[in-house]
């Protein structure tokens, strides 16, 4: 029954996404949103009611690929939940967002009618969302993999189309870094899949050290971690926001969910190089957090932020079944502080006329008090007040004492990564919206550029109380097999 | 067990304590937000209050029917389920800490919230001032209920988002009277003055400094112990699981949260600069309860660890510690208090003091026991309402004078007699002059004190007595500065009735505090009056009276060292120098960092690609000619390497 119902809902928005075009904007923009509420309820429903995962076999292939199958666990409802609910939000938002993009290209005489741009763009966008969706659904890694694909192929096109400065070369970059991902990760599954004889995850026995080592390379490359981590500034700040709000709060974590899939399957690699591993996040946190300091313009300074926080996945990886915990959590948590907070970037660009220079940004909250409030809830979300976030910090902090016990040394890092994120996020707040305001009109803006991001701060704080986060929490504990220690 | 005792209606009174203040602000945060702004939204914080006023009745009703009010008596505990899985509930404690502490959290909020209606009345930001306000109440009486730590820490974060939130309230930094410090004053390159957004933005990056190793703490509690409810979980034997370091670190790591959160030192500019906020925030959280919040945590951790009973070597290093940080942190903040020139920044730093004594005090415990978290207890009540009313004096002689530095003569103590005898209420009955309130309890502290000389000697005692002559100095100052002896200051006289009634009622709860210390024949007030009636007890006040004379007849001594103390013994440097001129240095070199990895990806990468493509398409230019100049060039190549390697004889 709920199979059923379940695979509709996951198709609801992979049909819409074929019609889409054929819809004027508005209707488009509300179908869109709804295409993608729909199995959103269907995963918040999922997690309240059952910590049984659900399969659904679609076909089966020869080996090396194994039986293709639909997998919906706890994990992939909380992170299914996650991208339903932000690709919900940022649609409303696209409407204002992308229409005063158009409006600023048509008046270059880069594009020649919005409407006809809007019907690519709702095409690209649905694709870009909905193979996010499918992807956590998967069930056989050669199938994750061509989700992975179409989400790159799809971003790629809208920032190549609509991206901001040197879009086409940005897009480029953007395009072959994460290919060099892509390509790691699939030489890593097929190597999987000629071992095991078959690359499902009900069946694949043990992953293969190559195969884990080039899966986790890739995934660093698109996670990511410090050095590869450069490409991500570029394509974030260069994004139209709509898609960046979607780029940085989902995709890139979506690398820690293939992490996360795999270790689920055989820890060895981890395991092994544990100390090394969690020395290079710590490393790359801390690196990207002092980045964030140095940025002047609000959307690179978000990128970097990204970087900081994936950094927090990776620690979280290495600290046994809590920071598996910690893995999930601090996705959904950087997902949702992430999107409203590129959405209220969006915000000031699409009011200010393309202002993202925080040198002349000051005292903004006199003028945008609801998009300045917006921008705090999203700060205390990426540092763990108030929000989800915190159960993420907490989890990591439990794992950290359960693998390393009292090291000094691997404490105070930690510790020290999750202060800089207080550090930086409020650092930014005083610097963007609080002081001497910079002497702007108040705009009137449109209540899709703010209503959303309020959507997803609701549930940001919803998930630290019951009934979510009871539902969350047991039905995680269930699926990683945490075990009868507590009573 | 005590959970067997009957609680009708529980989950819905705790619902109402946490909720109704919180929802109450809902109306006036988001008429607040409507633009155009309707008129009537400026009437709304009639609701935040009776929303406070609701809180009030049920920590009343806890406070006198759940349980019995004594020191002895057995905790009652509520459990409402979170995330039972993983045995982390919503733990509800109530004992005598926690009762207390909930009943005056709520009728400080209460008559502050009072005040506050007449004072925020013209104020350009009401919708966010009620809501931080309530939503600051709620996660007050969060964290004194509770009795699981994860759910405290929600009501902990509560509280910093708060204080980040009220003392930030004038965003714009354009009124002279809402900064601390002389206008354009330097000091070895370094501004000595805050804006209201330096302020909330120094307070939030102290606190989190000392919330995450709290967080951290609690973590590794979870991961040791599987539970997290503090009267739960085995204190006797984490020294045994993790050792003497290990309990140290964690510890440790725990009182980073309320050491940072009662600015103690090393942590102690943040508080000083907090004053940039609407006063209300400053007598609410940074006199009376948020500040306090650091201490009752620590009161409340001793009074389940019991670490008089186990004394165990970990713990013991822990206790020296609080207590002479406590100790070292109460003189500092008093000598800084005597030579503040800012009525606000005065009793921020008198503030910073008594919690340093309070520290000491419920340290001590470790060697005299529970009748020193008591004195630490009743002393940071006492502390809370004088406090709160020389706050709200202030308050109201800053609206009047249109002037926070200390100023005065017997004109204004005239024209505002009410905040006169408040002051001279608040300011008497808190420096320990006998027979006054705070004289039994800093008796009864004395004593603590003097139980430690097997330990340390003196010196704890030493301590204690030139704090409080030096702390009742400088309550005689603000008595003599603000009301006889201050520069003439103009006095613009408008309504004030509802803020005089608001301070008036808080210090008359200190003649109610008295009345009870003199006359209940209960714990620990007969311990307060026997110690107060020792002579020796009666000698420490007749210091503290002359100290307070003193302070009140020769206000104001002009000396380089008063300088020194009146610029806070340049301890701003650390928070305004030092650190961020390491973090920047680090957030420079990781700056080039980006630039060069982004220069070699980017650029030196593509570009080597494009010299090789031009290398190789000079090579492969379609001519025959060239082909055979390869194919000769090879041929060669390979008869020098044959004949090198000697295949060719």
């Amino acid at each position: 029954m709920s199979a059923e119902v379940l695979v509709i809902s996951l198709l609801t928005p992979l049909i819409v996404t074929f019609i889409l075009p054929a819809f004027r904007p508005k209707a488009a923009t509300w179908i869109s949103a709804v295409s993608f509420l729909i199995p959103m309820v269907v995963t918040l429903g999922l997690l309240l009611t059952t910590k049984e995962s659900i399969v659904v076999p679609v076909m089966d292939l020869p080996s090396p690929v194994g039986e293709f199958y639909l997998l919906a666990d706890p994990i992939s409802n909380a992170f299914g939940f996650t991208i339903c609910l932000v690709s919900a939000m940022v649609a409303l938002y696209s409407l204002p967002y992308m229409k005063h993009r158009f409006e600023e290209m048509l008046h270059d005489g880069e594009i020649k009618s919005i409407e006809w741009e809007f019907r690519k763009y709702w095409f690209l966008y649905n694709l870009y969302a909905v193979a996010m969706l499918w992807l956590v659904y998967a069930g056989n890694f050669i199938l994750l993999y061509i989700f992975l694909e179409i989400s790159l192929l799809a971003s790629f096109l809208l920032i190549y189309m609509y991206g901001y400065g040197n879009r086409q070369w940005v897009a480029v970059l953007y395009f072959v870094w994460t290919h060099i991902a892509g390509v790691l990760a699939l030489l890593g599954i097929l190597i999987i899949g000629f071992e095991n004889g078959t690359a499902a995850f009900n069946a694949v026995k043990a992953v293969g050290f190559t195969a884990w080592l080039l899966i986790f390379l890739g995934m660093l490359v698109k996670l990511p971690g410090l050095g590869p981590h450069i490409w991500l500034p570029w394509a974030h700040a260069e994004a139209p926001t709509p898609v960046s709000a979607l780029l940085s709060p989902l995709t890139v974590g979506l690398a820690g969910y293939v992490l996360l899939r795999v270790y689920m399957i055989d820890s060895s690699f981890i395991e092994q190089y544990r100390d090394i591993i969690i020395a290079y996040a710590i490393i790359s946190s801390i690196y990207a957090g002092f980045s964030v300091f140095k940025q002047k313009d609000y959307k690179r300074l978000l990128a970097y932020s990204t970087v900081s926080q994936m950094g927090y996945v990776l620690i979280a990886l290495c600290l046994g079944s809590y920071g598996l915990l910690g893995v999930v959590i601090q996705y959904i948590s950087h997902a949702f502080g992430k999107s409203i907070l590129f959405m209220t970037a969006g915000a000031i660009i699409a009011s200010f006329h393309g202002l993202r220079d925080i040198n002349k940004m000051s005292g903004m909250h006199e003028y945008i008090p609801t998009i300045a409030n917006a921008a705090l809830l999203g700060f205390m979300t990426l540092s763990g007040i108030l929000t989800i976030g915190m159960f993420g910090e907490f989890y990591i902090l439990a794992g950290l004492t359960k693998i390393y016990g009292f090291n000094l040394a691997v404490i105070l890092a930690v510790v020290f990564v999750f202060i800089l994120s207080g550090l930086y996020s409020f650092y930014t707040m005083k610097v963007i919206y609080y002081g001497k305001p910079a002497g702007y009109e108040r705009p009137k803006f449109s209540r899709l550029l703010d209503a959303p991001l309020y959507v997803v701060a609701f549930f940001s704080v919803a998930f630290i109380f019951p009934p979510l986060a009871t539902a969350l929490l047991s039905g995680l504990k269930v699926a990683l097999g945490i075990g009868g220690v507590m009573p | 067990m005590s959970e067997m005792v009957e609680l009708p209606m529980m989950a819905e009174l705790l619902a109402l304590l946490f909720f109704t203040p919180i929802l109450a602000s809902f109306p006036i945060a988001i008429a607040w937000g409507m633009h155009p702004r309707p008129e009537w939204a400026r009437k709304l914080p009639v609701l935040s209050v009776a929303g406070l006023f609701v809180s009030l009745c049920v920590a009343l009703y806890i406070l006198f029917n759940v349980g019995e009010l004594s020191p002895e008596a057995e905790p009652i505990r509520y459990t409402i389920q979170w995330i039972p899985e993983f045995n982390i509930n919503f733990v509800f404690i109530f004992d005598y800490l926690s009762k207390l502490m909930g009943a005056l959290t709520a009728v400080i909020a209460f008559l502050i919230g009072v005040y506050g209606l007449e004072y925020m009345r013209d104020d350009y930001r009401l919708g966010w001032y009620w809501f931080f306000f309530n939503l600051f109440t709620a996660s007050m009486l969060l964290v004194v209920y509770s009795d699981n730590l994860l759910m405290l820490l929600i009501g902990w974060e509560g509280l910093g988002i708060a204080s980040w939130g009220l003392i930030g309230h004038w965003f714009r930094d354009d009124d002279e009277l809402s900064y601390v410090g002389i206008l354009k004053r330097k000091v070895a390159g370094l501004n000595m003055f805050w804006s209201p957004s330096t302020g909330g933005w120094r307070a939030i990056s102290t606190i989190r400094v000392g919330d995450m190793p709290m967080f951290f703490a609690i973590g590794a509690l979870f991961a040791l112990t599987g539970t997290l409810n503090i009267s739960e979980i085995p204190w006797a034997g984490l020294e045994e699981k993790i050792g003497v370091a290990g309990v140290v670190i964690l510890l440790v790591a725990f009182l980073m949260g309320p050491f940072t959160k009662s600015a103690q030192l090393p942590f102690s500019e943040w508080l000083m600069t907090a004053m940039t906020g609407p006063t209300t925030v400053s007598a609410l959280l940074h006199s009376a309860t948020m500040v306090a919040a650091g201490t009752y945590v620590f009161m409340r951790l001793s009074w389940y660890i019991q670490p008089w009973e186990l004394h165990l070597e970990g713990y013991e290093y822990v206790y020296i510690l609080v207590l002479f940080l406590g100790l070292v942190s109460s003189l500092y903040a008093a000598l800084v208090a005597t030579s503040s020139l800012e009525r606000k920044v005065l009793l921020a730093a008198s503030t910073m003091s008594s919690l340093g004594l309070m520290f000491a005090s419920a340290a001590a415990s470790y060697w005299v026991g529970k009748f020193a978290v008591l004195v630490a207890f009743w002393y940071l009540i006492t502390h809370a309402f004088a406090k709160a009313s020389l706050f709200l004096v202030a308050g109201h002689l800053i609206h009047e004078t249109h002037d926070r530095f200390l100023g005065g003569d017997t004109e204004v103590a005239r024209k505002l007699k009410w905040a006169f005898v408040a002051t001279v209420i608040a300011t008497i009955f808190l420096s320990g002059i006998p027979p006054f309130t705070a004289y039994w309890i800093k008796s009864g502290m004395d004593g603590v004190m003097h139980h430690l000389e097997h330990e340390f000697g003196l010196l704890p005692l030493a301590l204690l007595v030139t704090i409080s002559a030096i702390y009742s100095g400088f309550l005689g100052k603000f008595l003599s500065m603000n009301f006889f002896k201050g520069k003439k200051v103009h006095l613009h006289l408008h309504g004030g009735g509802i803020m005089s009634a608001a301070y008036l009622a808080m210090v008359s709860m200190l003649l109610v505090i008295l009345a009870v210390i003199l006359t209940s024949p209960e714990e620990p007030f007969s311990e307060f009056v026997e110690e107060g009636l020792m002579a020796s007890s009666f000698a420490v006040g007749m210091i503290v009276l002359v100290a307070y004379a003193f302070g009140f007849f020769k206000p104001q001594i002009k000396s380089p060292l008063g300088q020194f103390f009146g610029d806070r013994m340049y301890m701003m440097f650390l928070n305004d120098y030092i650190v961020p001129k390491i973090g920047w240095a680090i957030a420079k070199v990781v700056d080039y960092g980006n630039r060069l990895i982004d220069f070699t990806c980017h650029q030196a990468i593509p570009r080597m690609f494009e010299i090789c493509s031009y290398g190789v398409r000079f090579i492969q230019n379609g001519r025959l000619e060239r082909y055979l100049q390869i194919v000769v060039g090879f041929v060669m190549l390979i008869v020098v390497v044959a004949v090198a390697a000697g295949w060719i004889a």
